[in-house]
């Protein structure tokens, strides 16, 4: 009798220290306090803020943080992720409305942990997963290259968040799953220059941040590492032994394409890659180049492969023989009069630079978005950007003659399987 | 050559050309309607821009055989010289044109925006009109012709 009443209090003991330890560590992993705000007036040596020019060129800040070149670092950028449409803040010294009360101290702990200098959880659409690995001196000096900006007033822009993501503590769960804290190590088999291209690749620049497929979650897939992955629903190649490029890399070509976004008769800079390589022509060469060994390290494990890129000269009619004739005939005839102008060398003036398209890595992708992106919008630099221009065709080619196009080109271009969702990626880009 | 039925400007012409020709070579030398203009034959500067199904499109990346049974509109079919359309006008108006090689590429640009977007807003004429580049710099001009357009039809002007 006694043993029976006494149990279940035990029980409701238990259940309540549960809950309450539970608590405690959701807690732990929700909440940060506030950190005091930065009150007295700081002076930075000129090297450090030039050495803070470089690391955010390299880790492209500049891409996300405004949507206007006249506002640099003012913020109000949208990004569209599965969880809502989150804006970049304004990084300006601004006291107001940008970090001009954070101390070196706040900046490191949004830098490594992703919380604001108020104690709120940032967003991961902000790559501090990345950059809880930049060295204390990049840090530092990236705080005395931002604390030295113009200030400028932008209060940040309300996000449109999908429920329950609305809740910023939630974010403190996804960093309990992917916020890996451990330091970068060289690899103590490659060279400096391998070594440094690698730290710059995943603390700074945070190339897997689009080229590494991403979970449910929206944390990355790390067992595919650099395995191809998405930006702006562009298809963000991979960089491993996966990579769709027709002919293999070599490093003069990486470099010149990080450096200029043109790799003379091999690849051309599209989509968000131009705001990479937009940035990376003003970081240092040095650095440019040791991003271009480590990325050619992982490039050069792709297998070699025969593929019609080793061909030169126009593609080919369909075959009399080929079971969707009627298709492939109309993507020949839009390739023939539209593409093969410019594309095929020495059809037209002023066409030095397009690549015959059996060599475009677009054609190779394991999905069509981003060959459907380039035809319907072309390539055009971003503002006052010398090169790298093709017109679009949005408003030329119909729905049916872009996708007939594209399936013609994956056929007789690359020689590669159908891609299947071709007419429903066609429709969804015609419509933005 | 292969006969081509075109749709330009509410009348059908039919066309013995190649299937590469541009349409702008079309317009110009076989329905002799001069107004889209060649500039740089590499679709960059928007001065052979004519309306296709109702969307801007620089007549010059156009093989006429592509084009089909989709309408095209050129500056012609906008008004003459006696009876110019709103756009027409109002680029009159404000003297947008220095030496006019980029005009009619210019106003059906903006036909394009003002049928879609009736009162569009500073930001959006500039962003709208910006693949249209103006040699001579009368760029501001242009631009407030557009807003005159605009604010002409808003006041129930006639298109």
């Amino acid at each position: 009798m006694v043993k029976a009443r006494r149990t279940p209090q035990i029980g409701w003991w238990l259940l309540l220290a549960a809950v309450m330890i539970a608590a405690g560590i959701a807690i732990a992993i929700m909440w940060r306090p506030a950190l005091a705000p930065q009150t007295v007036s700081q002076v930075f040596d000129t090297t450090r803020i030039a050495r803070g020019a470089n690391v955010a060129r390299l880790g492209m800040c500049a891409s996300c943080h405004t949507p206007d070149l006249s506002r640099p670092f003012a913020g109000g950028k949208p990004m569209n992720t599965p969880f809502g449409v989150v804006h970049s803040t304004n990084i300006t010294p601004d006291l107001k409305t940008g970090i001009g009360a954070w101390s070196e101290a706040a900046f490191t702990r949004a830098m490594r942990e992703g919380v604001a200098r108020d104690g709120h959880l940032l967003y991961p659409a902000f790559p501090y997963n990345h950059y809880v690995r930049m060295t204390e001196g990049d840090i530092q000096d990236l705080y005395a290259y931002f604390m030295t900006r113009p200030a400028i007033a932008a209060p940040a822009r309300e996000n449109r968040m999908t429920f329950p993501f609305g809740f910023r503590p939630l974010v403190g769960f996804w960093n309990v799953l992917y916020l890996n804290d451990a330091p970068w190590q060289p690899v103590a088999t490659q060279s400096a220059e391998f070594n440094r291209g690698a730290y710059l690749a995943d603390a700074v620049a945070h190339c897997a941040a689009c080229h590494t497929p991403r979970t449910l979650l929206g944390g990355p897939d790390l067992k595919r590492q650099l395995g191809g992955g998405e930006a702006d629903d562009w298809y963000a190649p991979a960089l491993n032994q996966d990579s769709p490029s027709p002919l293999p890399w070599t490093r003069e070509q990486l470099h010149a394409y990080l450096r200029t976004g043109v790799a003379h008769d091999h690849a051309m800079a599209a989509g968000p890659m131009q705001d990479v390589v937009t940035l990376l022509a003003q970081a240092d060469e040095r650095d440019v180049a040791a991003l271009a060994a480590w990325t050619h390290g992982q490039l050069a494990r792709a297998p070699a492969r025969a593929t019609p890129a080793l061909q030169a000269g126009p593609l080919p009619r369909p075959a009399a023989s080929d079971p969707d004739l009627q298709r492939m005939t109309l993507g020949y005839a839009v390739y023939a009069n539209s593409c093969a102008r410019c594309h095929d060398v020495g059809r037209d003036a002023s066409s030095g630079t397009a690549l015959p398209l059996q060599k475009a890595v677009a054609l190779y992708d394991p999905d069509p978005r981003d060959l459907i992106h380039i035809t319907l919008d072309g390539i055009a630099p971003p503002d006052g950007e010398p090169s790298r221009f093709m017109p679009g065709f949005r408003t030329i080619l119909t729905d049916e003659q872009t996708g007939a196009l594209a399936a013609y080109l994956r056929k007789y271009g690359a020689a590669q399987p159908a891609w299947p969702d071709l007419d429903q990626a066609v429709h969804k880009a015609s419509k933005e | 050559m292969t006969t081509y039925r075109l749709q330009v400007n509410g009348k059908v012409h039919a066309v013995d050309t190649d299937a590469d020709t541009p349409l702008l070579y079309v317009l110009r030398n076989d329905l002799e309607l001069n107004g889209a203009k060649f500039g740089c034959g590499l679709g960059q500067c928007g001065s052979c821009t004519v309306l296709l199904d109702g969307q801007p499109a620089m007549s010059c990346m156009v093989p006429v055989s592509i084009v089909g049974q989709r309408p095209v509109r050129t500056v012609e079919g906008l008004g003459d010289a006696t009876t110019p359309g709103v756009l027409q006008q109002a680029f009159i108006d404000e003297q947008a044109a220095q030496c006019g090689y980029c005009i009619a590429g210019m106003i059906m640009q903006a036909t394009a925006l003002l049928e879609r977007t009736p009162s569009p807003t500073d930001a959006q004429i500039r962003t709208h009109m910006a693949p249209n580049l103006c040699r001579c710099g009368t760029h501001m001009r242009i631009l407030r012709a557009v807003r005159r357009a605009a604010d002409t039809l808003a006041k129930g002007g006639k298109r």
